[in-house]
């Protein structure tokens, strides 16, 4: 057994509702290859670094942002090749990305986002803190 | 020469954690020669694989300005 994450990503045009439908899609397909999901994220939509295209039948998509999750799992690794091109034959998957990890990675984007608010709220206490100092400093005049 | 990774204890690099991923990142979003991430050759390898993953996924740029 090999532990592989996948990542994904869904086209925007999906409403929010019917997301878990297609993160269901897939989560069966990784089952049925007889897959155990170890860990995972739901997708949350995402502005992309760049556009990216995908044709579906004969219409063009220009897309700029789209909903990125992923999820890892443990898996024989004969069946991972054939999971991955199963995956990209979804309408719904704009791109997704098959690797290997170790068991334990520790990032999250849930993780990234709570830091990143931490850190914005210390420095908005400080500049806070700032003011009030100058408030106090400044000269009484009268 | 100081190690990021060794000093933030990371063991894998991931692909999703742009955070890090962008101290190492030209303003043209190029890739840090190794001299200048000062990072050791197995960190670079993995550093460079990561990178180069979060830009298939959009994550990060392949070009910048």
């Amino acid at each position: 057994m090999q532990i592989y994450e996948l990542g994904y990503l869904i086209l925007p045009s999906i409403p929010e509702n019917e997301l878990p439908s297609v993160v269901s899609k897939i989560k069966t397909l990784i089952a049925d290859a007889g897959g155990k999901e170890i860990d995972g994220e739901e997708p949350f939509k995402y502005e992309l670094a760049y556009t990216m295209s995908k044709t579906i039948g004969a219409s063009r998509y220009v897309i700029d942002d789209a909903y990125i999750g992923w999820t890892k799992f443990e898996l024989e690794p004969v069946q991972a090749v054939a999971i991955k091109s199963e995956i990209d034959k979804i309408d719904e998957v704009l791109r997704s990305l098959l690797v290997k990890v170790p068991r334990e990675t520790g990032f999250t984007f849930a993780k990234a986002k709570a830091l990143i608010a931490e850190k914005s709220a210390t420095l908005e206490a400080l500049e806070r803190e700032k003011e009030k100092a100058e408030v106090i400093k400044e000269p009484v005049v009268g | 020469m100081k190690n990021y990774f060794k000093e933030n204890k990371i063991d894998y690099i991931d692909y999703k954690d742009i955070d890090t991923l962008k101290k190492f990142l030209t303003p043209h979003a190029r890739i840090q020669s190794k001299k200048r991430s000062s990072a050791p050759s197995k960190s670079q390898r993995s550093l460079a694989i990561a990178i180069k993953r979060a830009r298939f996924m959009g994550l990060l740029p392949y070009v910048s300005r």
